[in-house]
């Protein structure tokens, strides 16, 4: 918790989707972090979780498609102390139900990255109601 | 990312630099799979690594696992601040 508030503020940004944008988006979250005067601690971990969470889109909701021209956004807004960042893409429809980390006694990698989301953000949920031209939209916040 | 290999006591020593994220982990693959399936003692220097992801932790353990597999030995060394925070998050996982 922030013992001062921090500033309302709202960004968002487009990224071709591809594994070479991650960098990019990290950039983009920085910059962000940066003008919230969010503490360094904090802000690595959260774009780290939003990295994760764009890297989903890149590997899941287009696994099919490596060649794409598509872009997804990534909008951060803080408002009240309380910081919500959205993804929106055009890819696969994601079934919530199957976006889960795997179980613990399951060494293998895959499902860390769900896993840091989830370890990060107070709640990760993706949105029933669409938003044209958008196809899946996940939100991710935190109380700061 | 950037990387360099040493050869000390037939030890291999893989310094990584830089951010590790999916673009550069079939890279960060590439360069260390082969040395544990050549049957070598491999370190990996991460004290350069300044970010690294989910696709990266995946590539250390394919390695252990590797490593394992070939008999031979497998370790992090030098561990940058950023990574040892993202492998203390991962161990809760793993």
């Amino acid at each position: 918790m922030s013992e001062t508030a921090l500033i309302n503020h709202s960004e968002k940004k487009a990224f071709l989707v591809k594994s070479s944008s991650l960098k990019d988006v990290r950039i983009f979250c920085r910059e962000v972090f940066e003008k919230l005067k969010i503490e360094q601690n904090l802000k690595d971990e959260l774009v780290l979780a939003i990295a994760e969470a764009a890297q989903n889109i890149v590997k899941h909701a287009y696994k099919d498609e490596p060649d794409t021209k598509d872009i997804m956004v990534v909008e951060i807004s803080c408002k009240n102390n309380k910081l919500e960042i959205a993804f929106y893409d055009m890819g696969t429809p994601v079934n919530p139900e199957k976006v889960k980390h795997r179980e613990l006694d399951n060494v293998k990698p895959g499902g860390l990255g769900t896993f840091f989301i989830q370890e990060i953000m107070d709640v990760v949920e993706f949105q029933d109601k669409k938003k044209k031209p958008w196809i899946n939209h996940l939100v991710l916040t935190k109380q700061l | 990312m950037t990387f360099k290999v040493e050869d000390i006591n037939n030890t291999k020593i893989v310094h990584l630099e830089g951010e590790i994220d999916m673009d550069v982990t079939d890279k960060a693959r590439q360069t260390i799979l082969p040395l544990i399936e050549a049957g070598n003692e491999v370190h990996v220097n991460l004290s350069k690594v300044s970010y690294m992801d989910s696709s990266g932790i995946s590539v250390l353990i394919e390695s252990k696992k590797l490593s394992e597999e070939k008999k031979t030995k497998f370790e992090l060394k030098e561990v940058s601040k950023p990574v040892e925070k993202v492998l203390a998050m991962a161990r809760k996982f793993l």
